[in-house]
């Protein structure tokens, strides 16, 4: 069901269609309810917790990995396609927020949730992304990059790059 | 680290789904402890003790370099 979901979205906001997620989000969210209610009991120990934590520490390194080789593609193919450049920089920027959190998380459970710096921590480590998320909106703002207008390239702010190399339609 | 699980609860005549029961853990968990595959925690240590009627160092064998 999370799946066909996830379809439906995607291809809604795709098709510019904004009407069928909500639509779908309104009948989908008491369905799902009614099975998460339906759940008497979850069998699980420590085993699966400890093969949780392997698995998602797995699967962190195997994303990292594949979206740090296609975002180095990506941003060298940019002069050939301008859309390459931020398809290049989320990548990277989401690696580095997953990495980022996983590093938070991990020292919070490791140390700090055993000290009494725990409003400390959790203080610096709002501020942390706060500077991160700014920094990202400046990033993906578009403030300086070249924008296609009547078939030519128009500088807009001050791009330390030059104008792409592909016609502008 | 070696286990007496499977002796003792051969001894005692029950499965592996009830001694799962009483610790409150998967087959599984009971499986891989048998075989020597998974090191359990102090608490899983000690309800599977607890399930055997026994304690953790009368079941659970600590070798050099454990």
């Amino acid at each position: 069901m999370v799946i066909a979901v996830s379809i439906i979205f995607s291809q809604a906001i795709y098709f510019k269609n904004y009407f069928i997620p909500i639509a779908v989000l309104a009948v989908s969210s008491p369905v799902l309810l009614y099975f998460r209610r339906s759940v008497k009991e979850i069998v699980a120990d420590e085993r699966d917790f400890v093969i949780g934590g392997k698995a998602a520490l797995i699967a962190i390194r195997i994303y990292s990995f594949l979206a740090v080789t296609a975002m180095f593609v990506f941003y060298a193919l940019r002069d050939f396609n301008p859309a390459y450049e931020p398809i290049g920089l989320t990548l990277a920027y989401s690696t580095c927020i997953l990495m980022l959190l996983y590093a938070v998380i991990f020292r919070y459970y490791n140390r700090i949730s055993f000290s009494g710096k725990r409003l400390k921590y959790s203080i610096f480590a709002l501020a942390l992304f706060l500077i991160v998320f700014v920094a990202g909106a400046r990033l993906f703002s578009g403030e300086d990059d070249w924008v296609c207008e009547n078939g030519k390239w128009i500088e807009h702010g001050h791009p330390d790059f030059a104008a792409p190399q592909v016609e502008c339609k | 680290m070696k286990n007496r699980i499977r002796e003792l609860r051969t001894d005692l005549g029950i499965t592996q789904d009830e001694l799962a029961d009483r610790a409150q853990v998967r087959r599984e968990t009971i499986v891989f402890l048998e075989q020597g595959k998974y090191n359990p925690s102090l608490k899983l240590a000690h309800d599977v003790a607890l399930a055997l009627g026994g304690t953790i160092d009368e079941i659970f064998i600590f070798e050099k370099g454990d």
